[in-house]
């Protein structure tokens, strides 16, 4: 029987390229992250259950799982609504891992580990609303799109979770981005197409925003 | 044309999919070759309010239960579809 040796690798490895693009001279407008490493599970409540499985979600995470289009924090975990009665958890480091969490809600929801079946890009700048912009048709204003707005949304025809994290240190708003793994290589050059006029400084982190 | 989701809100129409007629119900288990024909195929074709089925299939994926107007487009009503494709009672 053959050997496998399944070694995880991010979708965009072979077309992020860390540093400036774009146009030149400039104090780039966009800052492009790549946040690699994480966890991320799908709970979907089973008919009927949905609020055992937010008692118990808050129970676990210590804050109310999101029953309308947010996010919402807590020191460990990001909860991301991603339609009625389900929504993602996203975390790191292993404490909110599909084995754990799969026991935890094994009577009130059914659980899918997306830990490597999605790519998550964090989108910020001056110019990040208005590179946005031309791929979304929705309104990032931060009058309708504020801290913890988040959105289940076509970008370039491909699914993404949209979602607004905290501010950058500067003042900056941060959009974060979750895109299915095999489109992100196509919608990271659909991006860095919207971005390059204003200049783009690409990065990779392993930290969650 | 737009359609505001219930559960997203107001969404462009690239993000959903038409189903189509709302109406039919599937016969019961047993049900005449008659029915099942009526069901299966015949459909009216409607000038004026209509009901309908969309996918918001581009945002939460839910399915919705959409009435319209054929001859203006004009929406009047958009409710989730929970429960759709049960035989008839």
């Amino acid at each position: 029987m053959a050997e496998f040796s399944w070694a995880s690798r991010s979708p965009l490895e072979d077309v992020l390229v860390v540093g400036a693009y774009g146009a030149r001279d400039v104090e780039p407008g966009i800052s492009l992250t790549e946040v690699r490493n994480f966890d991320l599970i799908q709970m979907m409540a089973r008919r009927g259950k949905w609020a055992e499985m937010a008692s118990t979600a808050k129970d676990r995470f210590g804050v109310a799982a999101p029953d309308v289009p947010k996010a919402v924090s807590a020191s460990d975990v990001t909860l991301i609504w991603s339609g009625p009665d389900q929504f993602l958890v996203l975390s790191k480091g292993g404490k909110h891992a599909m084995d754990i969490l799969s026991q935890a809600f094994s009577q009130s929801a059914s659980l899918s580990d997306q830990s490597h079946a999605r790519a998550l890009i964090s989108v910020s700048g001056t110019k990040a609303r208005a590179m946005l912009a031309k791929l979304s048709s929705l309104d990032l204003h931060p009058a309708s799109f504020p801290i913890g707005a988040a959105a289940a949304t076509s970008i370039d025809h491909t699914s993404v979770n949209l979602w607004r994290g905290n501010d950058r240190p500067d003042g900056q708003a941060v959009f974060n981005l979750l895109v299915f793994a095999t489109f992100a290589e196509s919608l990271w050059h659909t991006m860095l197409d919207a971005a390059a006029e204003y200049g783009v400084d690409i990065r990779l982190s392993e930290e969650l925003g | 044309m737009r359609i505001v989701c219930p559960f997203c809100g107001e969404r462009e129409l690239g993000e959903f999919t038409y189903l189509g007629d709302a109406k039919p119900l599937r016969p019961a288990a047993g049900g005449s070759e008659d029915e099942v024909f009526d069901y299966v195929y015949l459909r009216d074709n409607i000038a004026g309010e209509t009901s309908e089925h969309w996918y918001h299939g581009g945002g939460c994926r839910a399915w919705l239960k959409i009435a319209r107007n054929t001859l203006t487009h004009e929406i009047s009503s958009v409710e989730p579809a929970a429960g759709v494709g049960q035989a008839a009672k």
